[in-house]
């Protein structure tokens, strides 16, 4: 599924440009030892976890998108370099269980 | 392509959590690392020598090996503290200055920054070591030209590196954004 597509569905607000990739699964954690661990290329990652570091980690393993629950907002120097290295970033009120039965509503699994 | 031909060819495996335990010196205030899988590091202060060390913070970490799925060698990476990204450096770091050049052309750059040895040095990380997390995490990716680049750490950033630089998982100060200065490991 698009990552547009996904965003418009789910009514989440972009934080960074939106890059034209596939999601091809979701994982939820707020570890950066956890996402390097065990988020796969391709996933939607979503979080609470706003550190530069669970970007890097993100950034490491290739997932598609960061999805901040809870209306968490990252520092601007985050915001930068996630838009550098193509990870786009969302965030939304809802909170990780919310945003996680939307996804399986809308096909993700 | 067939999902047998895609699957990688190196899996994390024997993946331990467990705690970085952090460690000063009372007068000296060096900072010291070490894994354990315990929750409790023991909070005394004890004496090494001249020295005295006691607990200063922890961070929830993993310890794991490589297996190459082709020949089925294990490769433990123990030595490991973790990871270090190019972006987490200050903007005026040669570092810093390197990987955001290398991302112009999608190459992003992290350090491996290893466990301190006895004598205040860093534990050596063999490079087939590091070009064997190279291919793991490299053979993983999705997008289109993009690279992951595992150095060694050749620029001795352990020397003026803070802790909360490593990609580790520092308490809950770690969920609202990098620790306050004070907070954080010196000299690791």
């Amino acid at each position: 599924m698009k990552l547009q597509e996904i965003a418009d569905k789910l009514e989440l607000s972009g934080l960074t440009p939106v890059f034209d990739k596939d999601v091809t699964g979701v994982y939820i954690s707020d570890m950066v030892s956890d996402i390097i661990a065990n988020a796969k290329a391709g996933n939607l990652l979503v979080t609470v976890q706003v550190h530069a570091n669970a970007l890097a980690a993100a950034n490491l393993v290739d997932v598609t998108a960061i999805v901040l629950a809870q209306g968490k907002q990252p520092a601007e120097d985050v915001l930068r370099m996630a838009a550098k290295h193509e990870i786009a970033i969302f965030t939304t009120a809802l909170n990780r269980w919310q945003v996680a039965t939307k996804l399986y509503e809308i096909g993700l699994r | 392509m067939t999902e047998e031909l895609r699957r990688p060819r190196y899996e994390l495996v024997d993946v331990k959590p467990g705690f970085v335990i952090i460690e000063k010196e009372m007068y000296t205030q060096a900072a010291r690392a070490y894994f354990s899988s315990e929750p409790s590091p023991p909070k005394e202060p004890y004496r090494e020598g001249s020295q005295v060390w006691g607990f200063w913070e922890t961070a929830q970490a993993l310890r794991f090996a490589v297996k190459d799925t082709a020949t089925g060698e294990v490769t433990r990476f123990d030595e490991l503290l973790g990871l270090m990204f190019y972006g987490a450096c200050d903007p005026s770091s040669d570092l810093y200055q390197i990987g955001d050049l290398a991302q112009d052309n999608k190459i992003s750059i992290y350090v491996a920054i290893t466990y301190e040895a006895p004598d205040g040095s860093r534990v050596n990380i063999p490079m087939d070591k590091i070009r064997l997390l190279n291919r793991l995490y490299n053979e993983r990716i999705r997008s289109a030209n993009k690279k992951i680049l595992i150095l060694p750490d050749l620029f001795g950033l352990y020397r003026e590196l803070t802790y909360g630089q490593i990609m580790l998982d520092f308490g809950l100060t770690a969920m609202d954004g990098p620790a306050p200065a004070g907070q954080q490991g010196e000299g690791a």
